[in-house]
């Protein structure tokens, strides 16, 4: 027993020692006392995909709702920080062919209310396409949430007096620290979190498991259904917000339902109801992609150029690892489980007691 | 076995990571001691607009190799795909300019994803030349971004002046929704066609389609109605033909005019003969070359194409021009400090390139004072003139 009280005290100081790294890590970065712009930017990339991918475990892993809406509530927050945040005076450059709309062309605001206004504006559009769409099941539900992301971005290419149609925006203006996209993000997987640890989390997974059973013991299904899908909008639209200001300009094109797959992607990946799989994942799609760049640029073994080795070749092998990683991961990295000391010490333990087999000491 | 794998996949990975750093950095240093330029190409070779990427890549890459060296250094070009993603070309960029250390990048087809890279650009203040990207966001308000192809204000008033030329008096434009090549080019159609009739009800009909469409008789058949001289239709080589094979079927017997995307074989392949007498314009043309330099190139890049293509795409000699345009000011520039090349740029004088006299505008968009209008005749692009513009 007291052995026991130890080993959790160890693993207390080991995880708090992990987070000081990371951390440390960060503030090096973001100080560019070491690392450059690029790693920076891959990081920042992942922070943004680590939000948006969570988002959507929260809606698809943790309530089972099949939602493909993603692209759609990023769009309205990747909007919403466009329209607010680019300085009154270069507005009439970027809005060359069509003014703006008056009213919107004289407001300007902080980006962090902006952000904020964003994210309230998914969760917004959420609540109403949630209410008639979520008593869909399954497929349909994904239909509908894929035809409503699309409708969103159709809405984005025409409505030219206020998004500047086809053309985009740019000047947003940049964040001149790292903080604001891992800030955001390290909040962000808090909040969900604690949520779906809260009985409104409890709720969902009830929901998730099986509808009957959950509505029988009490859950307002309908309600929490809605509520699920809100803040998922929410944190997709705050996630669009930051890739605005991260790539400093949008377009509607940007927002095609395509994007969508590659946050399932990461979420069947990281494990469909598993937030620390999801962050591992996001890392491992968006960094893996810039790794692989290796495989791209010419390569010369012994003095014969390898011809396979020619830009386009890394799509090749990110499918292949894609293929082995689902093949032996069938619920993905962590399934529904979080990423802990138990189950980094089960992991190696099994593995230990195969290794026994042939003689070995776990 | 499965966890062993799995261990050495993520293994490989870390390690890819890490060697992949460790090696560029090397490579880093290696390069400012080596007798070696880099040039960054960013373009689109995955993805939507891959086709086009590769074609422009291709004109970039033989331009590489008939002019291989700068300052007696060997030019070494460094590819890096943007996967026609706006977040991809961002970090493609700031890969060329942290990690490869270029000097000069290129790049890229389509302008959305060059706008995305304009910033990083402009911050790092690398020189950046674009060979096809129209939209006048990509170089506005940007010091280190050109490019090498004329501008969509410049191909609409040309097609505009072609028409009032034929003795048009009413136009019809049909432009694709969410694509702002045709859009841009529609509107600027459409205001220097108003300008230089002088009549604002001249247009008599603006219709927009969406991406995919493959039926335009109901936008057709409401041109019909209003019978104008010409219809301007800029939209990519797969619509085109559509569109000019259904309009001749309704019995519409107005002019129809295109953009430069229509100077593609397919155009002629699907359309048959319905695209006789369509016009476009483009940038250059490989019967007429304009200038010494595009009867060299079009002579030698027909042979590289040979067996791969039927005629040479314009955003070929586009990037060939780019390069060419890139070289040509860190020769000048006698130093490969990013500034240094910029402002060499700007100064660039009658430039002769493939796709006719370059200067560059105070925004470092190609000041050309050529387009070439061209027409199909008997299954053929047939040039029909040079039209000058002051």
């Amino acid at each position: 027993m007291i052995e026991k009280v130890e080993n959790k005290r160890i693993r207390l100081l080991i995880n708090i020692f992990l987070a000081a790294i990371f951390v440390a890590v960060i503030v090096l970065l973001d100080t560019k006392k070491i690392g450059d712009d690029y790693i920076r930017r891959v990081l920042n990339l992942t922070a943004i995909y680590t939000i948006v991918s969570v988002s959507m475990n929260l809606v698809n892993g943790f309530t089972g709702l099949f939602s493909l809406g993603q692209a759609g509530f990023m769009a309205i927050g990747a909007y919403t920080v466009a329209l607010f945040t680019v300085p009154l005076q270069v507005r009439p450059n970027v809005f060359y062919m069509v003014p703006q709309n008056p009213i919107i062309a004289q407001i300007e605001l902080p980006f962090a209310i902006a952000l904020i206004l964003g994210g309230l504006l998914a969760a917004l559009a959420a609540i109403l396409i949630g209410i008639p769409v979520l008593r869909l099941k399954s497929d349909y539900l994904a239909i509908a949430t894929l035809g409503f992301s699309e409708i969103i971005r159709i809405v984005c290419t025409n409505a030219k007096s206020i998004t500047n149609g086809a053309l985009g925006i740019k000047s947003i203006p940049e964040m001149p620290t790292m903080w604001v996209f891992f800030g955001v993000a390290i909040i962000s997987v808090i909040i969900i979190y604690l949520l779906i640890n809260s009985s409104y989390g409890r709720a969902f997974k009830a929901i998730r498991e099986d509808e009957i059973a959950a509505e029988a013991m009490g859950i307002n299904l309908f309600k929490h259904k809605v509520m699920s899908f809100a803040i998922g909008a929410f944190f997709a639209g705050i996630g669009g917000g930051l890739l605005a200001s991260l790539l400093a300009t949008v377009d509607p094109r940007q927002f095609y339902f395509t994007v969508t797959y590659n946050f399932l992607l990461i979420i069947v990946l990281g494990g469909m109801g598993s937030i620390s799989g999801t962050v591992i994942a996001s890392f491992l799609v968006t960094a893996g992609l810039e790794v692989l760049r290796f495989f791209d640029e010419p390569l010369t073994l012994f003095g014969v150029n390898i011809p396979v080795f020619r830009p386009g070749f890394r799509m090749v092998i990110f499918s292949l690892l894609l293929m082995v990683l689902v093949l032996f991961f069938r619920n993905g990295l962590l399934g529904q489980k979080e990423l802990s000391w138990k189950v980094i010490h089960n992991w190696f333990n099994r593995r230990g007691k195969k290794k026994t087999g042939k003689g070995g000491v776990a | 076995m499965k966890r062993k794998l799995s261990l050495l996949i993520s293994l490989l990975m870390v390690l890819s990571l890490i060697t992949a750093c460790g090696q560029s950095q090397d490579s880093g240093t290696a390069s400012a001691d080596e007798d070696v330029i880099k040039i960054g190409v960013f373009e689109p070779l995955t993805g939507e607009n891959g086709g086009g990427g590769l074609q422009e890549l291709g004109g970039i890459q033989y331009a590489n190799k008939m002019y291989p060296e700068v300052l007696g250094k060997k030019i070494e070009l460094v590819v890096v795909d943007n996967k026609t993603d706006k977040g991809e070309a961002a970090n493609a960029v700031t890969r060329l300019i942290e990690k490869d250390k270029v000097v000069a990048i290129i790049g890229s087809y389509g302008s959305g994803v060059s706008i995305a890279a304009g910033d990083i650009i402009k911050n790092a203040q690398i020189p950046a030349m674009g060979a096809s990207c129209t939209n006048p966001m990509v170089t506005q308000g940007n010091p280190f971004y050109f490019r090498a192809c004329f501008l969509d204000p410049f191909q609409g008033r040309v097609m505009a002046n072609y028409a009032i030329e034929q003795g048009a008096k009413t136009a019809a434009v049909i432009m694709q929704n969410g694509d702002d090549y045709s859009v841009g080019l529609g509107n600027f159609f459409i205001n220097a066609f108003k300008e230089l009739t002088g009549d604002e009800n001249s247009i008599v009909d603006v219709s927009e389609f969406q991406v995919n469409d493959t039926d335009f008789n109901a936008i057709l058949t409401n041109i019909k109605a209003k019978n104008p001289d010409v219809i301007f239709a800029p939209s990519s080589a797969t619509t085109a033909p559509l569109i000019i094979k259904q309009a001749r079927a309704l019995g519409i017997k107005s002019l129809i005019m295109g953009g430069d995307t229509w100077e593609n074989p397919a155009i002629i392949d699907v359309a048959g003969e319905d695209a006789e007498g369509i016009v476009l314009s483009t940038f250059f043309d490989e019967n007429d070359p304009a200038t010494e330099e595009a009867k060299k190139f079009v002579e030698g890049y027909k042979k590289e194409l040979a067996g791969k293509e039927p005629i040479i795409p314009a955003v070929a000699a586009l990037g060939y021009d780019a390069y060419l345009l890139i070289r040509d000011a860190i020769e000048r520039a006698g130093s490969t400090d990013g500034v240094a090349i910029r402002d060499a740029l700007r100064e660039t004088k009658d430039f002769e390139g493939v796709t006719g006299i370059i200067n560059f505008t105070e925004e470092g968009d190609a000041d050309k004072n050529i387009a070439v209008i061209k027409t199909v005749e008997n299954g053929q692009f047939v040039y029909i003139d040079t039209v000058v513009v002051k």
